[in-house]
């Protein structure tokens, strides 16, 4: 009966697939971890709990993987949804959908390792520390690492800031001059219609010392279908260093950021609809 | 460049009575039999293997028989192998006999040695001194701050005997050749360590919260490393770890010691309230089974050489069951 209903509802993830996936994977990762906190067995079970959530709630599509080579990237995308799920889609993407599959390792900010329970569930399926260095070490060690340049302003938005792109951080950039690694540009479009009515109230998360404090009346996530985007691959010119001035990155720093904007907006105007991201003047 | 074995005929081992010191004697005396090796501890000596080369004295290192046989024994090299470790410590961590020994020590050690033209030192600290913090990066190279006694003062003394020899290293580097070890955590039957202890320990309390990263060398690898530090290392600060890593949960189970899961969050604040450890392993030292500190090797590779550790990981942790 379990077996039947599971099959009917897809909760069940598609183990041949999944296999696969994971044969791969365990050739870059003999040792089945790594100095991260890497499991692959636990990398596994995420991945399979996550998955009816990814194909049947969220109901994932993903573009341009044929972007995609196989080579390490410093995944590089707009933040949104007000908690970090969009950061887990895109993660289960690359390995699901993504040739040749990779654990692609999100940056957490600071507290999340320190998380019990939490921040060793997320070790374990790839999150990483988000400081330079440990960026860095992951590039030289040949990991793909996806960072969210907005950080926290991009993902704690008030309803009426939703799919607007904050300002990119130029730390990422700097990250990608020192390691020679080329930046993959996405946009994640349905994220923000997970929680659609969201009041940010700045100056208590200040004065509560928290990085953010996105206050919506909703507990669980809606079902908003979400598409991830990947753009092409950018790569810095030769000329330029991990010391070059703020005005010469700039430029660049600017490009991605309008290339994501642009892969946004492209998804906008592709995105199935949803009751709760119908626009005013779609409505009339 | 480095001074030559071949210039090397007298040598000093401190803290012979440990596991580690005795392995490197072992190792030292069977590769070169013409050294001659003194090994100079506080606690009683029995050495397993008696060769020819190798005499050991027992007593303290404040004391004025200490300096006699410095001038007696003309030594060519100090290998300073003798940090107290925390193995036997009771709630309050036995600092001040911890800070004595280790920094006091290894002041006058040193000390005695660049007044008798001891030409090459080695000093083995630890890991520890990186601080196990949740926002440790991973790979911590030999310039991190060294952040152990932060949150616990308990560890004051690691931290200050590193930072003494590590002065010390840079102050005298003109007079003598010193290398400053900071090897991960060293485990085999031979050494006592609180990691060793827990590791070995049945029905210890493993993180249910918790599983961070470990990095183990074996004892025979490490003293290995001590004498190539001893044959080939130039003056610096080195950390000592091989390329493998293994989550302590994995550790455990390869070892096959049953364990009991517990949140660490409660476990520490019950060992807090009670004040009293319920199991051999010092409180101030549970943050290293909840955090990682994984450190960078990249420093003393090239010394080393491909291949140049004989044990991995899961050998290392499976001869712990031979104890």
């Amino acid at each position: 009966m379990f077996e039947f209903l599971s099959e009917k509802l897809q909760v069940k993830p598609p183990k041949e697939e999944i296999d696969k996936i994971f044969e791969h994977l365990q050739t870059i990762y003999p040792a089945g971890e790594d100095p991260w906190g890497l499991s692959l067995k636990k990398a596994r079970k995420n991945m399979e709990m996550i998955w009816p959530f990814y194909r049947n709630y969220f109901k994932v599509r993903v573009f341009g993987q044929e972007n995609v080579g196989d080579e390490p990237y410093l995944v590089t995308s707009n933040h949104s949804g007000q908690i970090a799920i969009d950061g887990m889609l895109i993660c289960i993407a690359f390995s699901l959908e993504v040739k040749p599959a990779r654990i692609l390792r999100p940056m957490v900010e600071r507290f999340v390792t320190g998380l019990p329970f939490f921040g060793t569930w997320a070790s374990e399926g790839g999150a990483v520390l988000g400081d330079r260095q440990n960026c860095i070490n992951l590039l030289e060690a040949k990991q793909s690492v996806l960072v969210f340049p907005e950080g926290v302003r991009g993902v704690a938005k008030n309803t009426a800031d939703f799919y607007k792109l904050q300002k990119f951080t130029r730390g990422f950039f700097r990250i990608a001059l020192s390691t020679g690694t080329k930046i993959l540009p996405i946009a994640v479009v349905g994220a923000e219609e997970f929680y659609p009515f969201v009041y940010h109230p700045r100056k208590i998360a200040r004065f509560l010392g928290l990085p953010a404090l996105p206050l919506t009346p909703l507990l669980v996530p809606l079902p908003s279908p979400v598409d991830i985007i990947i753009g092409k691959p950018y790569e810095a010119p030769s000329e330029l260093t991990p010391e070059s001035s703020d005005a010469e990155i700039d430029i660049h720093i600017k490009a991605i950021e309008a290339e994501v904007k642009r892969l946004t907006e492209e998804g906008l105007k592709n995105r199935r609809s949803f009751w709760a991201n119908v626009k005013k003047e779609d409505k009339k | 460049m480095t001074i030559e074995m071949k210039n090397i005929s007298s040598v000093l081992i401190i803290g012979i009575a440990g596991g580690l010191a005795k392995i490197t004697a072992g190792l030292l005396s069977k590769k070169y039999p013409e050294l001659s090796i003194t090994g100079v501890d506080s606690r009683p000596v029995k050495l397993e293997i008696q060769t020819e080369n190798i005499k050991t004295v027992q007593m303290k290192y404040t004391r004025g028989n200490f300096e006699r046989i410095f001038r007696e024994k003309q030594f060519d090299a100090v290998l300073h192998l003798g940090r107290m470790s925390h193995a036997d410590a009771n709630p309050m961590g036995n600092l001040e006999k911890r800070l004595d020994l280790n920094v006091m020590g290894t002041k006058r050690i040193m000390d005695l040695a660049l007044r008798f033209g001891v030409k090459k030192s080695i000093i083995v600290s630890t890991y520890h001194v990186y601080g196990a913090l949740s926002d440790n990066p991973v790979f911590i190279d030999e310039e991190a701050p060294l952040r152990a006694s932060i949150k616990y003062p308990e560890l004051r003394d690691v931290v200050e005997m590193d930072l003494f020899s590590t002065n010390w290293m840079w102050k005298n580097q003109t007079d003598i050749e010193t290398v400053v070890l900071r090897p991960c955590s060293i485990i085999g039957p031979n050494i006592r360590n609180s990691m060793c202890l827990y590791l070995t320990s049945p029905y210890a309390p493993i993180g249910a919260d918790f599983n961070p990263m470990f990095q183990f060398i074996h004892e025979y690898d490490m003293a290995s490393v001590v004498i190539r530090s001893l044959e080939k290392v130039p003056t610096g600060i080195y950390n000592v770890a091989p390329n493998e890593v293994i989550s302590i949960k994995e550790a455990r189970k390869v070892i096959g010691q049953p364990s009991i899961p517990v949140p660490l969050l409660f476990l520490e604040q019950t060992v807090k309230l009670l004040n009293f450890p319920f199991w051999k392993f010092p409180r101030y030292l549970l943050d290293y089974i909840k955090f990682a500190c994984i450190i960078d090797n990249k420093g003393i590779d090239p010394y080393l050489g491909e291949d140049f550790y004989r044990f991995t990981t899961k050998e290392a942790l499976e001869l712990l069951k031979l104890e």
